[in-house]
């Protein structure tokens, strides 16, 4: 992706830094994913846009429970 | 500039009202004062979490068997740091554990922080006949609605959130990385200049979360015994001589530890208990 098409995924990284200056430094955790969710929402984003990147980002947040085992899960 | 504010608002209020109509039930209904009424649904809504908190409980305890085989990891990896957690989540998935931490649980408490702050900011903004009843808490909280440090007994809710999330600090990311623990063991000293200026109610929620995680680890710790170790020296004794060649086969340094056996059947176990409530 390029140029224009770029900037709503640009608008959803805002959003994921917004999430970490604010609740995410209020309720520390730690991710059991490499990347953690943030990081990956971050790359997924820039990747694949607001659309697609939100939904991969959305997936990996539900993911992220207690029955399942996390590891190393980069953006494809 | 006010149309701006509720279009933000407007996908939060209806957590806003479900907020209030719990709140307005502890204290119409069962009588409580507004300041206990939050400590009730906070606890409440802890107890709908133990199932969540209890299964991270256990597989942090479960991690910390493991916990010579991951430093010698982080030792090997040391200067770079990418590789060392790749490596630290393969060691996971290989030995099919359950890392402590992780996102969805710590999010499910993000909806009732935030319906509790635009609640507790609607009762200092709306006449107090909207909300019958006394705002103070324990005679030295004169409003829950009022910023915490517009009075001294905020001051004393300070302290306790700050020891109450250090400790519970302690008790959730025993096994997190050194750096990142220390990181969290000092964010609450910064975070208290933001908190200073919410609502005391906040606050007041955030100490009864705080105290209900370090009394679950506490209580938790103490039922189950950390590992199974007197299966151990059982079969070791029994078996020993057939048992003594097998081992180097087995991944080096490690020669005493032989959890996996052990381990699936009670993973079964809890992941049914946890089903069942």
């Amino acid at each position: 992706m390029s140029g224009a098409a770029r900037i709503p995924g640009y608008l959803g990284v805002g959003l994921v830094w917004l999430y970490r200056v604010t609740l995410g430094a209020l309720f520390p955790t730690t991710c059991k994913y490499h990347p953690s969710c943030s990081e990956y929402a971050v790359q997924a984003l820039r990747k694949h846009g607001l659309v697609r990147g939100g939904l991969m980002a959305g997936w990996r947040l539900l993911r992220c429970n207690p029955w399942s085992h996390g590891g190393f899960d980069p953006v494809r | 500039m006010i149309h701006l504010a509720l279009i933000l608002a407007s996908p939060l209020t209806p957590l806003e009202h479900a907020m209030r109509h719990v709140l307005d039930w502890f204290h119409t209904t069962i009588g409580l004062s507004w300041a206990w009424s939050i400590v009730a649904t906070t606890v409440a809504a802890r107890m709908l979490l133990v199932p969540l908190t209890v299964k991270q409980i256990h597989s942090m305890q479960n991690l910390q068997r493991f916990a010579p085989q991951m430093k010698e990891i982080q030792k090997k990896y040391k200067s770079d740091k990418q590789k060392q957690n790749e490596e630290l989540m393969k060691f996971y998935r290989e030995n099919n554990i359950n890392p402590a931490a992780s996102c969805l649980p710590m999010l499910l408490q993000f909806p009732i922080f935030i319906a509790l702050y635009y609640t507790l900011r609607g009762f200092a903004n709306e006449p107090a006949s909207k909300h019958p009843g006394s705002l103070s808490w324990l005679h030295f909280v004169p409003s829950i609605a009022d910023h915490t440090t517009s009075f001294w007994g905020g001051y004393i809710l300070l302290v306790i959130y700050v020891a109450s999330q250090m400790a519970s600090t302690l008790f959730m990311s025993a096994t997190a990385d050194k750096m990142q623990r220390r990181l969290f063991m000092v964010m609450p000293l910064i975070f208290v200049f933001v908190i200073a200026r919410f609502p005391a109610g906040l606050v007041l929620y955030w100490m009864t979360t705080n105290l209900w995680t370090v009394g679950q680890g506490l209580i938790t710790r103490r039922l189950i015994p950390k590992t199974p170790v007197p299966e151990l020296p059982k079969r070791s004794s029994r078996a020993a001589p057939k048992e003594q060649p097998e081992e180097p086969a087995a991944p080096a340094a490690e020669p005493e530890r032989q959890p996996k056996q052990p381990a699936p059947p009670r993973k079964v176990r809890r992941k049914k208990r946890a089903g069942r409530r």
